[in-house]
């Protein structure tokens, strides 16, 4: 069996599970957050249920709406504050220590090895970077699953990404998620299927870029995607998470129903030209290219990691005069470390706006959203039209190194021949 | 036995255009999700009841539908809400795919019949043998039945329903 599959098996009480298969699964952890958590509530509620399966394990989180920018906003998150409040949930990360959800997730141990975790929004995907089962439901699922502790599932067939070479300078995870992208196209391929990424060049990938590869799963259609744990996922874990785990791998014997080899030793930076995910490029076909909004944060790309190789990039330098840059830390760890590292004093050095850990403009509904006319360079992971606000908005999806180079020139740059 | 006529989509028709964005904040809840349902999709559906008022009762579609990652269930409440009975296509995107599951509104995977059909024909729906029948082209398409789990689910109206059951008369899940 996969790894998938064995989880699934070990999380429905069974020996096997085949593809195809239709099973109710013990969940870890549950995920819901601010603008759809109280529904989540009311509907857990209308079950003829007042207490949740287990407290510590309803995860509740602040970061679409935060901080309020209009008393719609406002007044939600104070029916939401009153109903996690209600129910007694052990870790609510509320503003002061809120966090993107799936990094909360994943950085404060919630998502653990072996396990199944769902969440309320789509890119809970990110999960599988801890050798876990990710899974984005509606609020229905998650309700259900506050009361009982189970959700179900059809175990998806496996594709394997082997993914080997060698990492290269200003070369991230991001521009292999978008390299995917402009290969698998959105034609329904991986539709269903859980992507399972081994090889040589993920042994060597950080948490940080398993969590941005295993997040943008969800937008090629997949059921999730999963990285096995290794020291790497351990070490990470270790000191936080909130569990037991067990560090299941896939059988040698596995059987995948797709296979595919990327070396990364040839990957460039990769741009997605606007409208469209799977329209991807790489950098030298845009290189010029004008524009006036760039964007690092959300759940893709807002990490210490990120925000490091963009002060490398910005250090002693100045953000074009036509270019607005905003900055989002992930959560408020990551903005903390990100501030003993230095790395904000030199963004904001350069010229960048840093704002509070929430989703930001990435869904079109808060801080820095997209109007007519803007041309944003954004590392977020979504860039149909509108998603960042205007219809009349275009949006390039890049790498946290390529907007950074690029902040710098005032028009899209390969950061490795930046210098 | 489902009656009644139909919308042909193109590929693609993404979530994020059948619940616009100002809308994803709204309550869930079909008559009110119905109101803008669609209005992304085409500019003729971009005023309020502008899909539902079209009276159709099928949706016709190729490729992914209602993809685009989002897992909002305001996608399948507007389409209920505007008199949806069943959406054929190629394919689903996963998200709304469970999400219509869960409602108890059939998503139902019928390869090829995006290219028999045009908006307006009159279609006739048995979702006990999956036999779909375009009485306007006299055509008849074969669908991929659901799964048991599917239609237990779907006679109970929905997940809430089938748990809210099992909880009250003291069964187990799974």
């Amino acid at each position: 069996m996969t790894i998938t599959e064995k989880i699934m098996a070990k999380q429905s009480g069974r020996e096997k599970v085949a593809p195809g298969e239709l099973v109710w699964v013990d969940v870890h952890t549950v995920m819901t957050m601010d603008y759809l958590g109280k529904t989540c509530f009311d509907k857990f509620n209308s079950l003829g249920k007042t207490e949740v399966f287990d407290k510590d394990r309803v995860i509740c989180v602040s970061d679409h709406l935060v901080p309020p920018p209009n008393q719609k906003f406002a007044t939600m998150l104070n029916e939401w504050r009153a109903v996690v409040k209600k129910h007694d949930i052990t870790h609510f990360y509320d503003l002061g220590r809120q966090g993107i959800a799936h990094q909360i997730m994943v950085e404060q141990g919630h998502v653990l090895p072996g396990t199944i975790s769902i969440g309320t929004d789509s890119h809970a995907n990110t999960y599988g970077a801890a050798g876990a089962v990710g899974n984005a439901v509606g609020v229905t699922d998650a309700a259900v699953a506050m009361a009982t502790g189970k959700a179900w599932f059809r175990v998806p067939e496996s594709v394997r990404f082997n993914i080997v070479g060698e990492w290269q300078p200003y070369i991230m995870a991001k521009d292999l998620s978008l390299h995917i992208m402009g290969m698998m196209h959105w034609n329904g391929h991986l539709i269903y299927k859980t992507l399972e990424f081994t090889g040589p060049a993920i042994s060597s990938l950080s948490m940080a870029g398993r969590m941005t590869l295993c997040n943008m799963t969800v937008d090629l259609g997949a059921k999730n995607g999963i990285i096995a744990p290794d020291h790497i996922t351990a070490d990470y874990l270790d000191g936080v998470a909130k569990g037991d785990w067990d560090m299941i791998q896939s059988d040698e014997e596995a059987k995948y129903v797709a296979e595919y080899t990327i070396n990364v030793s040839d990957l460039g930076p990769t741009v997605a030209l606007p409208d469209k995910l799977d329209d991807t490029v790489p950098v030298e076909n845009v290189i010029g290219t004008k524009f006036n909004k760039a964007f690092v944060g959300t759940c893709t790309n807002g990490r210490l990691e990120d925000l490091a190789i963009m002060a490398d990039i910005m250090k002693d330098k100045q953000i074009h005069r036509d270019v607005n840059m905003i900055v989002v830390p992930a959560s408020q760890t990551v903005y903390l470390d990100a501030l003993r590292a230095g790395y904000l004093e030199t963004l904001i050095l350069a010229g960048a706006a840093i704002d509070t850990p929430s989703c930001a403009a990435c869904a079109g509904i808060h801080t820095g959203v997209a109007g007519d006319g803007d041309i944003v360079l954004s590392a977020g992971n979504r860039n149909m039209k509108g998603r960042m606000g205007s219809k009349n908005a275009q949006i390039y999806l890049t790498s946290p190194a390529v907007v950074a180079a690029s902040a710098i020139r005032g028009e899209i740059t390969d950061p490795r021949t930046f210098n | 036995m489902i009656k009644g006529k139909c919308w042909v989509a193109s590929d693609y028709v993404m979530a994020y255009d059948i619940i616009i964005q100002q809308f994803w904040t709204s309550p869930i809840d079909p008559l009110l999700n119905s109101e803008w349902v669609m209005a992304g999709v085409e500019e003729s559906f971009n005023k309020e009841n502008g899909f539902k008022n079209e009276g159709y009762t099928f949706i016709i579609a190729a490729h992914n539908f209602a993809g685009g990652g989002k897992s909002i269930e305001h996608v399948i409440a507007g389409l209920m809400g505007a008199g949806i009975k069943a959406v054929f296509a190629d394919s689903f995107a996963r998200l709304q795919f469970r999400n219509a599951i869960n409602y108890g509104l059939p998503f139902v995977t019928c390869t090829d019949i995006a290219q028999g059909c045009e908006t307006g024909d009159e279609i006739e729906y048995d979702p006990d043998s999956g036999l779909i029948k375009n009485i306007s082209k006299g055509t008849t398409f074969q669908s991929v039945p659901a799964a048991p789990f599917v239609a237990e689910v779907g006679k109970a109206g929905g997940l809430m329903n089938y748990v809210r059951d099992k909880i009250s008369n003291g069964e187990a899940i799974g």
